[in-house]
């Protein structure tokens, strides 16, 4: 009997295959998951759980979320979109969101990483300030 | 008005600062005063965690996917899926000498509603313990007040001695008279002027202790005016057990605030054992693997790194001392236990009281034969040693023929005096509660022992014989009490006078 802690070895194994150049390889990974579930082994769905999870911290660390309080026009856009990669490196794709709630300014997620640039968030320190 | 503009101002400015990174993450569990926490990639051990709504978390375990974060607080307003982000600082507490006379919980916030506290500064609550060449030799005394104390097992400023016991056998006692003795120290000194005498301030950290025992002490401290000289950090236990887990190394820092400014404090762990349980508890809810008796695998390292803080310091470094008492509660006396021998081979020696002898009326319940202190008379008063030294061997030895007593045969006089001996020392070193004794008191009681005085006074009134004898001393030998307490040692002069004030005074005793 496999425990929780040889299946999540075994995650990291088969999530390290499909990755190519250091980047998650789209193909290679989808024949992962039918292998395994052609596999029929006990504790397979565990192993797909925690594959999964290690597929999504993985496109969130490669995904940037743009927020702004107003839409972005193309030029400024592709600004952004440079700046990441050259901090992120090329595997980055950003997505941009429309959300007047932030007042003004800008709030970029990518992964853990929060650069909040938004009046929201600077009249929230403001107020924690005090 | 104005102050009012130019705070504001001055927030604004602060607000304009460049947009910082910041690191998130989400919480995926929450339970048993721990949360489980997605993202936050680049958050360090032991940082701090603003989890929303004032409350705070410390980062505890660093798993490949999630963060494992014990939480200081109210855990019943947080959710799943609430944001949270990692604040980049380790955790602080104020420490300084506005803390004096105050009740204050783990983090340091005031619980005796007596306003907030002054302080500026703030120390981390772990940090590494001052290094070989910072330390210097434990020589000051701690006056603990209790004569058997001070006679047989003498605490060093710098120390760390261990008072180690079953429940109910008073080892709370002997720390709260310590600090009883050491308030009333601090103030004759500072009535007196004196400029040489250096205070001792106390720390009293109580881990999982019930509240009602916790507010006695505070009663028992105020009425003896110690409480100016006094901390007291309260974990009670009603408190989470991250917080019982962080209060002994929130105490040390206070403490290491007056080590490091060249001033004596006192520390008191109450006690360590409840402080393992809590770790214990959030040790297994952080699902880290257990060892013997289901404690972490660092239970050692837990007590070693936090007694490690309490040191003297050399000349160059300030000369301060952090002395540290932790307390052990044992289970039948067992001290051959996990948690007791892990304590007993990390302190610089033991006070063993023993529940028999508590039954038997000895009080304070010490067991001459186990307590010992790796320091000893290397921390004592040049007259104590000089009329204590023998009395160690003394009781060792009326242990030994207190057997053959028992037989009732007829004893040689040689051994019939030691017994006789033995006996009127174990009565004269019972003390009753919150009465510590002064050192020159002391010396002198016990000089007058060791000369033979009472060795015709029949055991059931040798404790009556000490009172009178001490209050004759404190009224009609001022003076040479005086004298004793300012020279430290016994010359020929003052051991004749010791001997000239015994002899008065047996004449007037019937």
């Amino acid at each position: 009997m496999k425990t929780s802690r040889q299946i999540k070895r075994e995650a990291k194994r088969l999530f390290r295959s499909c990755l190519v150049n250091g980047m998650l390889d789209e193909g290679r990974t989808r024949q992962v998951v039918q292998r395994v579930i052609d596999g029929k082994r006990r504790g397979g769905v565990a192993l797909l759980s925690h594959i999964q999870r290690l597929v999504k911290l993985d496109c969130a660390r490669h995904s940037a979320e743009v927020e702004s309080a107003m839409p972005l026009p193309a030029d400024l856009r592709e600004r952004i979109q440079a700046g990441l990669t050259r901090i992120y490196g090329p595997g980055i794709s950003a997505s941009f969101a429309h959300n007047p709630e932030l007042i003004g300014g800008m709030r970029i997620k990518v992964g853990s990483d929060v650069y909040d640039g938004s009046v929201r968030a600077r009249l929230a320190a403001l107020q924690k300030g005090f | 008005m104005a102050d009012l503009l130019q705070e504001i101002e001055a927030q604004i400015a602060g607000a304009k600062a460049t947009t910082a990174k910041q690191n998130v993450g989400i919480i995926r569990e929450i339970g048993d005063g721990v949360a489980r926490i997605e993202g936050l990639d680049d958050v360090m051990l032991n940082e701090m965690i603003d989890l929303g709504h004032g409350i705070t978390g410390l980062a505890l375990n660093l798993d490949e996917t999630e963060v494992g974060v014990i939480i200081l607080g109210d855990y019943t307003q947080l959710h799943e899926e609430d944001e949270v982000r990692a604040t980049g600082k380790l955790l602080q507490v104020p420490v300084g000498k506005g803390l004096l006379g105050r009740v204050v919980n783990t983090l340091g916030e005031p619980v005796d509603g007596k306003g907030p506290i002054k302080s500026e500064v703030a120390y981390p609550v772990e940090k590494v313990a001052p290094g070989i060449i910072r330390r210097s030799p434990v020589r000051q005394p701690v006056q603990t007040g209790i004569m058997a104390i001070d006679a047989m097992i003498p605490i060093g400023r710098g120390q760390r001695e261990l008072i180690i016991g079953d429940r109910s056998t008073g080892k709370t006692t002997i720390c709260i008279d310590t600090i009883i003795s050491q308030a009333r120290l601090n103030k004759e000194a500072e009535a007196a002027g004196d400029k040489d005498y250096r205070p001792l301030y106390c720390i009293y950290v109580s881990i999982g202790q019930k509240q009602s025992n916790i507010a006695q002490i505070i009663t028992v401290l105020e009425k003896a005016d110690a409480m100016r000289y006094t901390i007291v950090l309260a974990s009670p236990a009603s408190d989470s057990a991250a917080n019982q887990y962080l209060a002994p190394f929130a105490g040390a820092a206070m403490g290491e605030w007056f080590m490091d400014h060249g001033m004596d404090a006192l520390i008191i762990y109450d006690d360590l054992s409840k402080h393992a349980v809590a770790y214990r508890q959030i040790s297994l809810v952080l699902k880290r693997p257990s060892g013997r008796e289901a404690y972490p695998g660092d239970v050692f390292y837990l007590h070693s790194r936090l007694l490690e803080r309490a040191a003297r310091v050399g000349e160059k470094y300030g000369n301060g001392s952090l002395t540290a008492l932790p307390i052990i509660e044992t289970k039948a006396g067992d001290v051959s236990a996990y948690i007791p021998t892990n304590v007993i081979s990390i302190t610089d020696g033991q006070i063993y009281l023993e529940t028999d002898l508590f039954y038997q009326g000895v009080r304070p319940a010490i067991s001459v034969g186990l307590s010992v202190s790796r320091v000893g008379s290397a921390a004592q008063l040049k007259a104590m040693k000089q009329v204590a030294g023998q009395l160690k061997g003394d009781l060792a030895q009326f242990r030994e023929m207190a057997a053959f007593a028992q037989f009732g045969s007829e004893l040689d006089p040689k051994t019939q005096a030691q017994i006789d001996r033995g006996k009127r020392i174990i009565e004269l070193f019972k003390q009753p509660q919150y009465s510590p004794i002064p050192a020159e008191v002391q010396i002198a009681v016990i000089g007058v022992v060791q000369q033979g005085y009472v060795d015709d006074v029949p055991v059931d009134r040798v404790k009556d014989f000490q009172a009178r004898l001490t209050e004759f001393l404190t009224t009609r030998k001022t003076e040479l009490l005086r004298k004793i307490a300012q020279e430290k040692a016994l010359s020929e002069a003052l051991t004749a006078e010791l001997k000239a004030a015994a002899d008065q005074f047996k004449q007037t005793w019937k």
